[in-house]
Formats: C-alpha cells, structure tokens, sequence
C-alpha cells in the first residue's frame, strides 16, 4: 500500500483574484473587469429583474444614475461615492451585498480604482437582460450560511443538519421515522462507509454496547478503517472514469492500478479536498512534486485511447482534452460544460470561446507512463532495452540482406506475410511477427542464434509497476476555437481563461494547468463544495439535495434544502475540506438514522421522499453485492490496492469484442479480492459488475443507476463465483454451528443480514433443508456436484450440499443485497 | 419526454408487478399491497408495452448489421465510369476538405480510381442494380427499398458503429434498440426486449457500446445471446440443481422476499420478485428459442442453417424466432466486411466470401417472414457503419478504404416503399448527387415507421433533453409506403 507523501509545501491556496491586466495604473476595463464583478455580487438585486431601492447596477449609465438614494457614484471620488461606501462598508449606509459574502479587497480595489478613474465605460451601452438572469442563478452565486432554522421537535434533532430537515417537514405536517434498530444501524453504517457488511460478533459488541455515544465510537471506528478508502474511493473512481484498458475497438490493457491506490490512501489520509483536486489535477506541477502526487494526475489520464489502425492521433488527442474539459465541469463545478463545444451554451452563461479558454489548460502536456522502481532499476531496464534494439536491428540488417541476396524463385517460396512484416520498420513490428520471421528462417543457425539471445535479454528484462500520469510541456501549444467543435476547422486563438460567471483566476502572469486547479479550489468557487457535498448526501440518501447532480446550471432541478446544502458547503470549506468530517456530519445525524419502511402517509404528501421524513432502501452497488458475499461466506482477502485481479467469470465474454481478452482466472487469494479490484475491460467489463450497474470507465459517472432485471436474479442464482460464495458459506455454516437446523439458520441470517430470522422465516428455511436433505438423499450425484469441496472427508456431501442450497437462499434474499 | 413524465416512468418502474405478477400467485401479491400502501400511479414493468406517439407500421425491427462497412461499388452501386477510369487519380475536387482513414496512404500519392470487381445486372420489376456477389437478394429485390446515399460522419470504424448506433461518436449514448425499448417496450413475456447476436470471425469493434443503454436505465440494454452453449451468462443453473430444485430456491425466495416486502413497504422488492420470476422462466425459454430442431427441414434449407453451428443463417431464423416470441429489436452482427485489400481483407476472396455467408439467409428472412405474415409489421435493416471508396487503397493487394460520403443500406418491411432505389451518387459513386440521406435521417424515419416522432422520444441528461436524432434529423418521405 502506498502512502501519499501528502507534504505540501507551496499550498496556501490563495484566493486572490487576478483583477489586474496591465499596468496597475491604467483605469480597470469597465467590460472585462468591472461588469462582470457587479454582475456576480450585485445584479440579483439591482439587476434588469429587480431593483431594490431603486437602483440597478447593469449599465454604467445606471450606475452614474443611481436609485432612490441618490447617484451611486461620484466619478473620480471613490470616498465620496455611495456605491463603494457600500461595498467597503466605510461611510452611513449599509454595507453591501445585503446578507450576502462580501467582495475580496481585490474586487474592492478594482472598484475603488475604476471610479477614481472617472467611471471610465464604452458609449451605447445596451441593457442585456439575459445577464442579470443568468447572474442571479442560486449555483452562481457564493453559498450563504445561515443558521440553522428553530424547530419544534427539539428532542429529535441531533446535528444542525437535522433542523434544516425538520423544519420542512414541520411545514408540511410530517413527522420523521423513528430510529431504524440498531442491528440496521450498524449494518447500514458498515455498508456506507465501508462497503462490507458488520460481523456478528462487531453487531453484537454494538447492540449490546450501554455507553451513550457507543453509535458515533462506532463511527469513529469505521471512519478510521482502510476499508473506509475502498468504499468512497470507489465512488470517485466513477467519477474519475478509472478502467484497466485503453477502450474503444481494440481495448488493449493499461496499467494505472497506481493511481486507484492513490485514491483509496488519499481518502483514508483524509487528504483535504482542496489538495485533492489539485493534486488530480496538476500534482506534476507542484514544486518539488513527489511521486505520488504525480501519480495522482492519472485522474486525467483515464480517458480512453483509440488504437483502431488508420485514425487520425490528432482527433484523438482532441477528444482526450474535450473529455477532461468536460469531467473537469462535471466533476468540480456540476456544469454541463459539453454543451459549449459546438457553440455558447444554451441555457447556462458559459460561451464557446470560454469552454476553448478552460481547453487551453489543458492542452498543454504530454502524456508519458511513468516508471515506478528505483533509478538502479529503470537504468538497468533501459541498458537492457537498447541492447535489444541494437541487436534487432543487426537481425534485420540480415534479414534484409538476406531477402535482397535471394534469387526471384527462392523468394517466391518466402511467404508474402513475411515479406510485409519486413517491410515494417523494426519498431512497427510485435513480438508476433518477429516470431512468424524467425520461424520463416528457423533452417539458419545465424538467425537462430541471435534470436536466442534475444530471448533471454527480453527474459532478464526487470518488471515494476508503471502508470499513466500527466507532464506539462515547457512550450504551451496555441490552442484555437474549433469551429462548431470541430478540431479541422480552427477559429481565433485564445488564451487559458475561466467562465466570467463565475470568480476570477487567481493572478498568475502565465497561467497554467495549476492556476485552474487553484482556482477550482478556491473558496470563492460557489461550487466546488456545494457539488461535492451533495454527491457525499447523495451517496447516503440516494438522491442529492440537488437531484441533478451533474448539473447545477439552471437547467438542473433546485436543491430541495438550499440553506442545508449551503450550509454543509460552507462547513466542508471552514473544516478544511475534510471528507470525514461531512461524513461525520451527516452519519451522526437524526435524518440518517431513521428506519426506511415506507409509510402510508408520505405516499400523499411526499411520494419521492424528496423531504426525508424516512431513509430510503438502497440496493447495493455492484461491488458491494460481491463483498457482501465474500464477507458473509468468510471467503473475502481483504488485502488492499495492488495490480487488478481475475475472478471466474462465465464463458463466452468475449464472443462480443472485437479481440479476445485475456482472463487467466486468479487462483489462490487473489481469487476472493473486493469487486473494485477486478480488472476492467472497458469493451466486455466483468459481468456481474455490469448486471448491477457498474459504470462503463467511459464517462464521467457522478451517479449510478439502480437496475433490477432478471440477468441480476440469474447471476446470484447461477454464477460460477456466486456459487462458490454459497459453497464457502454453506460449509462455515456446518463448521461454525454445530448444533442444530435452527442454529445454522441463525448463523446464516446473522453473518447475511446482521439479525435473527424471525419465527416464521426460520420456520420456512428448516422446511427448506429438510426438502434438499431429502431431495440430495435421493440424488446423491447432485449432492456431491453441487456441495463442491466438501470440508474433510467425513464430511457429508448430502449435509454439505442442503446447507449449501439454504446458503444460496440467504445471498439471494433482496435484503441482502440492500441496505436498509 | 417531459422531464415530469420521465420522473414519473422511472418512479412507476418501481411498480412493476402487474404482468410479471402472473407467474406468482399474482392474486395474494396484488391483495397484499391492497393492504398495504400504495396508493401510487399504475403499476409499469420498464418493459411493459408502451403506447406510441402515432399509429405504428412497423411494430418490431431486425437490424442485419454488417460490421467493417461492405463495398457498395462491388454489391448495389453500379459504377460503369469507374472502368474507364480504372488506375486514374480522382479529380483534386472531390478529395478537397476531405479526411479519410489511413491518411498517410492517401497522402504518399494521389489515389486512384479502382474499377469494380463484380458483374452488375438489373433485378425484378424495379429493376434494381444488384451485383453477382448477392444472387439471392437478387431475387427478393422487390421487396426491398435500397439507399445508395447514405452518409455519416466517422471514419473509424468503432466510432462509426457507435454513431450508427447512437447518433453520436462519443461513447456512452443509448443505441438505437435501447430508445426503443425505452419508448415502447417490449412484447416479450420471458425473453429480454432487445437482443444481441453475432456471427463472424470476431465480436464487432466498438463492443457493448453498440448496443448500450447509456444513460437510460439499463433495463433497455441490449442483451448478447450466444447461440451455443449458454444463450445467456448464467443462464444454466450450477451443476446439481435440477429444475425442481431450481423451483424450490425460487419458492422459499418468494415467500421470504414477500414478507419482507410486507414489512418494508418498498415496492422495488415486488420488482425484484418478478425479475426472479423472469429469470426462471428465460432459464427454459432461451434454451428452447436456441434450439433450431423444430424448425422444419425446408426452413432450415431455406436459410442454410444448421442447428448447433454459429452463423449468420442460424442467427437469421434466430431472428425470426425472437420477433415471434416478442422480441422488440433484435440486431446481428456479422463480421468482417472491411475489405482494404491484403490477406483476409482482400475483394477478390474475402469479399465474395463474406457475401456468400449473408446473401441466401438474407434472403431468406425477407422470404420466411412475408410468408409468415410477419414482414408487414417487421422492419428489417441491412448496413454498415460506412462504405468503401471508390478509389483503391493499395496494400498487399488493391482494396477500398472507409467511405463516410455515400454508402448503400436497405430496408424492408413494416411501412417501407419496397421495390425502389432511392438516391444517386455521382458518377464515381464518390458522393450523392440526390437524396443525400444521413444516418440522423435514418434513424428519423426508422422511429417515425415504428410510431415514434424522434422529436419527442427524449430523455433528460444532464440538463438536456437528449434524442436519437441529437438535433438533427428529418423523415425521408420517399422511403415511406
């Protein structure tokens, strides 16, 4: 397991808006420079839609003007003009905006100097409506923290999350659930933070724990597990669109294990979100960047790699940057930046020209895969590597005189395959067709002989770990508009720049990759936090506060809790961008522990549970139903990161891809390892992860969908590693409850469910071995195929296979595979 | 769709029992949840059969799809100039602006123009050009409405496939077959809505994207159907469960998933009762849909299929065998038409090789199905992801290399005007002349015969409402009966 030398020398993330172009002498650009800010801080209210005290701020002439208070400024008198007064918060009135964050002494700077310049602004300045609206979108705007609303049921209330929530449901006439049971909470808790089920023996140690904080020790424990890295790992890597193969039509392998690994030690790490993002974005950039920081740019590196004979690479190239243009917006900012490719976006304030100004910092880096082994190492491999290639080079030398030495009917009898793989360059060829030309000349021992050596240089090659990372060029490429998104038909050149709609770029003379990492991670960002804690509520409730969660524009839907989501927001920036500590937050709360049974009087008034006033049962993601399994049957490995494994998967995968892929199954330990291990193919992924939804490693995937088909039901009942999952279970039950039917029975519900099956259910289950004990008797060559190993000799395979068949039954069960 | 109705539909998915609900006692369940709580909008499986936007012609779609992109200059569109300028470069003017595959072989000379390989002669009452590579189709050619002006807009071949698929190049967007499903359901009881099958050499190059569900829920997914073996992953219960047994995990499964369904209330376990049903019966139902030897021995002559082989004629009647059971949309791929020239892809051999193995079964669909009954409302589809070149691309021998501007497909069936060519392309075949009908276009008219305005088939993504179409897209008249 790696640790991310998470030391950070340079990060005092600055929010200091880069309001100055030129000489900070010359009077600001009234267009460029002073609109925008009065659009961001101030059009909501004294825009084209509204105009509090009579005053609107969207024209300079309005501004000269002024409202029921008189002008709003004085040019050249920035002391004497209300509307800095206001802003600065000098002088009477009151300070502006009105309840709202105030502006960076940059921005006051700006204004301070643009007036004292005389209110300097083009002539016929039109009113342009659509930008007050646009402004004033909530998303656009920096979150506001109020506090938490009063509530009658103060006895229910746990965090000030939970005020938020009540009072809507106080307005409304509802009351929350009650508490779930405790044997729920846990395994609930478990499942969420880290993705496997609770042991009967950590269900008991909680129910019967008397202490009055035993729930939040509870969640300190799980929070502190490496496992808890898994589990929200995992939901990043969806995000991250993390595969283990190039995609497209040939889908050949990659290896970027590394920067998953990155991912699971940067959670458990707690690493602060800031440094996250900046890390994924632009480690290799940092001064002094240590390796892992550069192996966390492979977030970027994710994207797909075409490697169909006869593309164009700068196509290719092109659409790797408008997808990490694209991720970056869905990611970070919750936009819809896609939509600005081919021309300004329809419904949001991003132009065209904008979504190419986000482009050109991306288009800037080379894209080496990384060697990770000690110098010692890679020197050896690469005096290795160019004995070879001097040594290839003299074989071909032969070959080809060889060829060209040959009379017209000796050459005739070379096979023309051979011929076109010597009219390759020796670099062009795969070790394939260097085997078919050795083949072709086996009858010389010259040839034999220098293939041999080869061999074994090839064989005394060292292997170590690579992975796929990010390196900025020292020389920027110039980056164009590209017509209508096209990347043949190149528009004017633009410079790397940010949306005007939202906060500035921190001043940097050249900006670069790092500058929009730093801005995206600035807390003047009124999105970065707002999108990633309601991905976090997202994952807990099963739908954000905003249900759009890839779109905040205004298109999205509006958060149902806007104070609530603010409110986290600006918690998740105030405690240092920790996860945990949102995770904390929301897990302890009174909304998140209530029970999840449906109730009559929400179908009415709530029917989505948009409101809360009860959990909502969620179907577990495809990892998950795997771990579960592995958890319960006592199969599961739980070694954490390292290269992906091979468990069994049904035959004919591959019938459907162009190439056949290679899946040596794991055998040994590796076979039994938690589902985000699998190895990827992004054209065929591992079936049981595709059937419960697994994203494609394609796109940007901010949130799963929740299927319930048959192929779901036929992978439980009949796959070759879910039947195993059963054998392994159905043996630890005859090992571990000696007893009697009924003992077992417990035991299976206890290490499935976490609970005790009910009279009834345990009533039915014993009529179930008792049927299969009887069937098995009768058909003893089922018994022993289906019980598979059995445990000794003297082992039963009729007692195996019945236990096996009940322990079928349990894995299958729908609570199973939910959380509660 | 309405973003309301589409939160509505994926809502109501929850409510899934009512057909479903049959195999199990459906009585009990239904009077279960009378007691209990739902108060909530009709019960919906997301496949159950949907009402369509206007009066369907066509009410199920086999989609022959001919992976690699076959040459239209040596199969349907006769090009006699191109023997007089056989070994001539094109003109500059038609390559002006133009990209193409294998840039650099274009590059290193100017290419030149490469005559066709095949004899062509007229078919039918229409007449239609059809070349000596294709001897059956020839014989149903009045059946058919042939394109020769067909046009998209990828190169390569997986990000062709895809956009043929999807309407777009990008990765990730619902195919074709899932926006049916999605828009109308399916009509099959115990069988998937949208299958996949294939056939060839290899699996078609772009994967499970051409097939994928995208953004809608994956319910619409295309489902792969091998046709050995195991039709489908899992299908085969483990060794040792006989269906009795089988049928004894399901019971105790049900009444076990019942009551929890009683004490919690969530309707999503109703569905997942039914998906277990489902699964049961699919566990006989694809076997017995596989299983070719009831078919009659004139059948099987007439597609030149035989039971227990992989191929393009098995997967023809496979075809037919789906749509009757209900199958909405039943694609096929099969493997390779990419003919550049050069061993295994030259037009000389392999060429005629490939059409060898589609021509009769082809032909026989079209045949089986009218007699049937079932060609009136069953659309059938034949293409590629592009065609080839009118100029020879030179490799160990002279093939033809992908062509975006004009390629030949052909439709027939449910609400198509059979017994037309429509489109001409220059003299070269290099471009249409008239009727250039793009793959947007295509799937336009392919929705509109099937009852569905491309227009108002869309889903919410993303803050757009997302079509097949994307934004383009028009109804090709002419296509129409």
């Amino acid at each position: 397991m790696i640790r991310p030398a998470f030391v950070f020398n340079l990060l005092v993330v600055t929010s200091f808006p880069a309001l100055c172009s030129g000489q900070a002498t010359d009077p600001p650009d009234y267009e460029k420079q002073i609109k925008p800010l009065l659009a961001r801080h101030c059009y909501i209210c004294h825009g084209a839609l509204q105009q509090k005290g009579g005053l609107r701020l969207d024209t300079a002439d309005a501004i000269r003007k002024g409202g029921h208070s008189g002008p709003a400024v004085k040019p050249s008198d920035s002391a004497g003009s209300l509307l800095f007064q206001a802003i600065s918060g000098s002088g009477e009135v009151t300070p502006m905006p009105y309840k709202r964050p105030r502006l960076s002494d940059a921005e006051i700077a700006l204004l301070k100097r643009w007036i004292d310049a005389g209110c300097p602004a083009p002539e016929n300045e039109v009113v342009d409506e659509s930008l007050s609206r646009r402004y004033s979108h909530w998303a656009f705007l920096p979150p506001v923290r109020r506090p938490p609303p009063m509530v009658q049921g103060n006895d229910w209330v746990r965090t000030p999350i939970d005020r938020f929530i009540l009072a809507r449901l106080e307005a409304v006439g509802l009351a929350p659930s009650p508490e779930a049971d405790r044997v729920t909470l846990i395994r609930r808790l478990s499942l969420d933070l880290l993705g496997l089920p609770p042991t009967p023996e950590e269900v008991a140690a909680f129910v019967n724990d008397p202490a009055p904080d035993a729930y939040e020790r509870l969640v300190d424990r799980l929070l502190a597990s490496p496992h808890y890295g898994e589990r929200w790992g995992r939901l990043w890597l969806d995000v991250a669109r993390y595969a283990d193969s190039h995609g497209y039509s040939i889908d050949a392998p990659r290896e970027i294990w590394k920067y998953r690994d990155w991912v699971i030690a940067a959670f458990n790490a707690d690493l602060p979100y800031d440094r996250f993002v900046i890390e994924q974005m632009a480690g290799d950039m940092l001064p002094n960047a240590t390796l892992e920081q550069r192996i966390a740019t492979g977030f970027h590196r994710n994207t797909p790699i075409n490697m169909e004979g006869g593309i164009d690479q700068e196509q290719f190239r092109n659409e790797a940057i408008y997808d990490r243009v694209n991720t970056t917006g869905t990611a970070f900012l919750g936009l819809t930046l896609s939509c600005a490719r081919c021309h300004d976006h329809k419904f949001d304030p991003i132009s065209q020209r904008e979504y190419f100004q986000l482009f050109a910092f991306l288009n800037n880096c080379d894209e080496p895969t990384l060697d990770i082994a000690t110098p010692d190492l890679i020197a050896r491999r690469d005096a290795l590597r160019s004995q070879i290639r001097v040594l290839e080079e003299e074989q071909n030398k032969y070959y080809l005189d060889k060829l060209s030495r040959m009379s017209e009917a000796e050459k005739s009898r070379v096979k023309p395959e051979i011929i076109a793989i010597l009219s390759l360059g020796v670099e062009q060829r795969d070790e394939k067709q260097k085997q078919a030309v050795v083949e072709a000349f086996k009858d010389d021992p010259a040839v034999v002989e220098r293939a041999k050596t080869l061999a074994d240089l090839k064989k005394r090659l060292p292997k170590f770990p690579t992975t796929l990372v990010l390196q900025e060029r020292p020389k920027p490429r110039e980056t164009r508009l590209h017509i209508q998104g096209d990347f043949t038909r190149l528009g004017d050149p633009v410079s790397p720049g940010v949306p005007a709609v939202l906060h500035p770029l921190p001043s940097d003379p050249n900006p670069n990759r790092l500058t929009l990492a730093k801005w995206l991670v600035d807390p003047a960002n009124p999105l970065l936090a707002r999108v990633t804690v309601n991905r976090l509520w997202q994952a807990y409730f099963g739908k954000g506060l905003v249900e759009t969660e890839n779109d905040f524009g205004t298109q999205g839907e509006p958060p149902t809790h806007p104070e609530l989501l603010d409110w986290l927001a600006t918690e998740f920036i105030a405690n240092g961008w920790s996860q945990k500590a949102i995770h904390r937050l929301i897990v302890t709360s009174a909304v998140y522990r209530q029970a999840s049974r449906h109730r009559s009087d929400l179908v009415e008034k709530d029917p989505n549970n948009r409101l809360l006033a009860r959990q909502n049962r969620l179907r577990l993601d495809a990892e998950l139903v795997r771990d579960a399994a592995l958890r319960a049957s006592g199969l599961l490995h739980a070694r954490i990161g390292g290269p992906s494994v091979f468990p069994p998967q049904p035959d004919g995968v591959y019938r459907f891809t162009q190439l056949q892929k290679t899946w040596n199954t794991s055998t040994g330990p590796d076979r039994y390892r938690r589902g985000m291990y699998i190895h990827f193919w992004r054209s065929a992924p591992y079936p049981a992860l595709q059937v419960f939804d697994a994203p494609d490693g394609v796109n940007c995937c901010t949130r799963r969908t929740r299927s319930n088909t048959p192929l779901q039901a036929l992978t439980l009942l009949n796959d070759e590693a879910f039947l195993e999952f059963a054998q392994a279970l159905g043996r630890r039950l005859l090992r571990e409850a000696p007893g009697s039917d009924a003992d077992r029975i417990v035991l299976a519900y206890r290490l499935c469910l976490g609970r005790s099956p009910s009279p009834e259910e345990s009533d039915r289950l014993l009529r179930f071995v008792e049927e299969q004990r009887k069937s098995f008797k009768e058909q003893p060559a089922e018994a022993a195929a289906f019980a598979g190993r059995t445990e000794t000799a003297t082992t039963d395979p009729i007692e195996t296979a019945a236990w096996v068949a009940l322990a079928r039954v349990v894995l299958n069960l729908d609570e199973f595979i939910t959380r509660e | 769709m309405h973003p309301k109705d589409q939160a509505l539909l994926l809502e109501t998915r929850r409510h899934f029992f009512g057909r479903c609900a049959v195999g199990l006692g459906g009585l009990a369940l239904a009077g279960l949840l009378d007691r209990h709580l739902f108060a909530d909008p009709k019960p919906a499986s997301p496949l159950a059969p949907k009402p369509t936007h206007h009066p369907a012609k066509a009410k199920r779609v086999i989609y022959l799809f001919m992976a690699g992109g076959p040459s239209q200059l040596e199969l349907f569109d006769y090009k006699p100039k191109l023997h007089e300028f056989n070994g001539q470069p094109i003109p500059e003017s038609f390559l002006k602006g133009k990209r193409f595959a294998f840039m650099d072989s274009f590059t290193k000379e100017p290419p030149k123009l490469l005559a066709p390989k095949r004899k062509f002669a007229r078919h039918g009452q229409s007449g239609a050009w059809v070349s000596d590579l294709f001897p059956h189709m020839a014989g149903i050619v009045d059946d058919l409405c042939i394109v020769t002006t067909v046009a998209t807009d990828v190169f390569n071949h997986a990000p062709a496939k895809v956009f043929m698929n999807t309407g777009s190049a990008q990765f990730g967007r619902p195919s074709f077959g899932a926006w049916l499903t999605y828009g109308i359901g399916s009509e099959a009881e115990d069988l998937p809505g949208f299958v996949v099958l294939q056939s060839g050499p290899r699996g078609p190059r772009g994967g499970s994207a051409c097939w994928s569900s995208g953004f809608l829920p994956t319910a619409y997914q295309g489902v792969p159907f091998r046709t050995t073996g195991q039709p489908v992953l899992n299908l085969a219960s483990p060794q040792g469960v006989s269906p009795q047994r089988q049928a004894q995990t399901l019971d105790v499964l049900r009444e076990l998933n019942l009551k929890r369904l009683a004490e919690t209330g969530d309707p999503e376990i109703a569905t997942r009762i039914a998906s277990y049903e489902m699964a049961f019966r699919m566990q006989t139902s694809a076997p017995e849909l596989i299983d070719l030897s009831s078919e009659t021995r004139e059948t099987l002559e007439l597609y030149g299929a035989e039971p227990g082989k992989v191929s393009f004629a098995n997967n023809c009647l496979l075809a037919r065998r789906l749509i009757e059971r209900g199958v909405r949309f039943v694609q096929l791929y099969h493997t390779n038409w990419d003919h550049h020239g050069g061993p295994g892809e030259d037009l000389e051999h392999s060429l005629p090789a490939v059409a060898k193995e589609v021509d009769k079964p082809c032909a026989a669909l079209i045949t089986d199905l009218k007699r049937r009954g079932l060609l009136d409302d069953t659309l059938v589809i034949w293409g590629g992801e592009f065609g080839r070149t009118p100029m020879g691309e030179n490799r160990e021998t002279t093939g033809r290399n992908h062509h975006i501007d004009a390629f030949t497909m052909w439709f027939a069936g449910g609400g198509i005007k059979s017994g037309q060519t429509v489109g001409q392309t220059d003299e070269f075949g290099f471009g249409p002349v008239e009727d250039r009908i793009h793959v947007h276009d295509v799937h336009a008219t392919l929705l509109h015969l099937l009852g569905l305005d491309h227009k108002r088939l869309t889903f919410r993504f993303q803050g757009r409402d997302f079509r097949l179409t994307d934004v383009h897209g028009e109804v090709i008249r002419k296509l129409l009966a």
